[in-house]
């Protein structure tokens, strides 16, 4: 518990903690402050016209599914019909805000690795993890506190930045563009989204303190995690397509959009076109973070700290 | 209780291009408790090793260690609480400020402001507490660390080179500090290669080289070892007084503008009334001392230390 209060102090005197904040709200505010002076209101007259259109439209999908089956990642057909019909209106819709999360979900994560990895990687960098460890020498006790830390850290962090982002998105809606069209589920399905990119990005920030403890430096885990995910996974997704069920990116997407992946070699042969599920997604998530988070804790209890 | 006790302790390090490095070459070594304990040797002989293997940061090859009582390998969480140490050079967060830097580390043993306060007026840095780490000179970051391993209120403090880059009033500032701690009942142990430096604040010193220990045991009685005491005389006529002394079977050398007869500083009485004697009058005499530095060439020499 002491650790732990001294690792949540370490954290939060970090310079780099307020500057992920900070500059993510600035982002947030600039980028939907450029989207409102750009965004033309619609008139109430072509919203009603728009809205009985729309209605038809979500009336005429439910109709078409007969049978008892629900499309994947769905929780009902009223659910799949009204987040999947266009209202025939443009402008800037709130109906939207649940696909711009999942947009964003790309800088988010790019916010936690990085925070992840600085809050590994500093005490190497520093060299004061040889003062740390002369004040509490059980060094696995010191990786998993400081990984608890790092979790709650940018779990908190990537919340805040998103329920921020959602507050100013509507606000812009209401007064720049239409807050109609908004499925029964609207609301939910927004804080599901805010929560599975929060879920993904704190697991993708551990593998990064997990890599920069092996690493021991922020840099290097950095460029080691960014390289694997970017070039290797990259390049044998496109050589090996079936591969794709056991990457970690792919298990990303997967969790964020709650959709699967489909087999592109598989389309229409009858057999099951689902490469990567959403629990499977989750699997493979957390068999990399225990993995890496396995080997990290072997190689700091073993290594000397010189 | 020895507060340290060290028997067989080897480490080799793997090279990178194979084979290995051997650091330190089966040491073995008691620190009793109370005072301050010199450990010395150049660089390389194994003294950081040695510090890393005792608090746990560097697996030993072979050998076995205990701090306090506690085997090191097994008990080391259950001791390192009363032990203080600093290795090599302080590392602090350099954004930080002094005052941080103590509260991230009092946090881990349920210190509060109170023991931070002492600490950094122990140490004379409370006017500084708040200014970032980077702003503080080397002598002021080594005050940090040593404010650092007070909070605990130890009664072990392992120190490696404390007075490392310090200019001379820094070396001053330190040297009074261990004097102090000392004094106070802790068990110092400090690692250095100024070896006059540890001659002026230690009670015991060890003397390694090679990773092996060569000697150790109260300054004064590893002071002895080599034997060589003498007094130093300068009179006008140099080599009058040496035909005097020498007459008188008192054996003597001329360096340096003076005669150095080879007999203990209690022969002194026995030098003046011989040279007056001879109608020979000193203008200086004084007993040639010893230093720790000439011993420590005297023991290594066999050893090619320094090669």
């Amino acid at each position: 518990m002491r650790l732990l209060q001294s690792e949540l102090l370490r954290a939060a005197s970090r310079r780099l903690v307020p500057m992920v904040v900070i500059g993510g709200l600035i982002g947030i505010v600039v980028g939907l402050g450029i989207a409102a002076v750009n965004a033309d209101k619609p008139s109430p007259s072509a919203v009603a016209r728009a809205q009985i259109g729309y209605e038809q439209d979500v009336a005429r999908c439910e109709q078409s599914f007969t049978g008892p089956q629900v499309p994947g990642g769905f929780d009902s057909v009223t659910q799949y019909c009204e987040e999947n019909q266009p209202p025939g209106i443009g402008g800037f819709l709130l109906r939207d805000l649940g696909a711009i999360l999942q947009g964003i979900a790309t800088f988010v994560i790019l916010l936690g690795v990085i925070l992840g990895a600085s809050l590994g990687g500093a005490d190497w960098t520093n060299n004061t993890m040889q003062t740390l460890l002369t004040w509490e020498p059980r060094r696995v006790r010191v990786f998993l506190v400081r990984a608890l830390v790092i979790a709650v850290c940018v779990f908190v962090v990537t919340v805040l930045l998103q329920v921020v982002f959602a507050g100013v998105d509507a606000l812009v809606a209401s007064t720049r563009g239409t807050t109609a069209f908004l499925p029964t589920s609207f609301w939910r399905t927004v804080f599901l989204t805010i929560g599975r990119v929060s879920l993904v990005t704190t697991g993708l920030a551990l593998v990064a303190y997990a890599v920069a403890m092996i690493g021991r430096s922020t840099v290097a885990s950095l460029g080691a995690l960014f390289g694997y995910l970017i070039l290797f996974e990259g390049v044998i997704a496109g050589f090996r397509p079936t591969i794709q069920g056991s990457l970690l990116v792919r298990a990303a997407i997967v969790v964020i959009t709650h959709r699967p992946i489909l087999d592109p070699t598989r389309f229409g042969d009858g057999a099951s076109d689902v490469l990567m599920g959403v629990s499977r997604a989750w699997t493979v998530l957390g068999v990399y973070i225990v993995l890496l988070s396995m080997l990290a804790v072997t190689i700091f209890r073993r290594r000397d700290v010189t | 209780m020895a507060m340290i006790e060290i028997e067989g302790l080897r480490k080799e390090y793997r090279r990178v291009r194979g084979g290995h490095t051997v650091a330190v070459d089966g040491l073995d070594l008691s620190v009793p408790e109370g005072g301050v304990f010199g450990f010395l040797g150049p660089n390389g002989a194994g003294k950081t090793t040695t510090i890393r293997c005792l608090l746990g940061l560097v697996r030993p090859s072979g050998g076995r260690l205990s701090l306090l009582g506690a085997d090191v390998d097994r008990a080391l969480p259950s001791v390192i609480g009363r032990v203080g140490s600093i290795v090599e050079a302080p590392a602090m967060f350099a954004r930080f400020s002094g005052r941080r830097n103590l509260e991230i580390l009092a946090r881990i043993h349920g210190e509060g402001d109170a023991a931070i306060d002492a600490s950094l007026e122990r140490v004379g840095l409370r006017d500084r507490a708040k200014d970032p780490v980077k702003a503080y000179s080397l002598g002021m970051k080594q005050r940090l660390a040593i404010a650092a391993t007070l909070l605990r209120d130890p009664s072990l403090l392992i120190l490696d080179e404390p007075a490392n880059g310090l200019d001379p009033a820094g070396i001053v500032e330190v040297r009074e500090l261990l004097r102090s701690l000392g004094a106070e009942g802790r068990t110092i142990f400090v690692s250095s290669h100024i070896l006059s430096e540890v001659q002026q604040t230690a009670d015991h010193v060890a003397i390694v080289a090679k990773g092996k220990l060569i000697k150790a045991g109260p300054v004064g009685e590893v002071l002895a070892t080599t034997g060589a005491t003498g007094v130093i005389v300068k009179l006008a006529d140099l080599e009058a007084g040496r035909r005097a002394l020498s007459d008188a079977n008192i054996p003597t050398t001329i360096h340096a503008g003076a005669i150095r007869a080879d007999v203990p500083a209690d022969q002194s009485e026995r030098i003046s009334r011989t040279l007056a004697q001879a109608g020979l009058y000193v203008s200086e005499l004084r007993p040639d001392t010893v230093d720790l530095e000439t011993v420590f060439l005297e023991l290594t020499k066999d050893r090619g230390v320094g090669d």
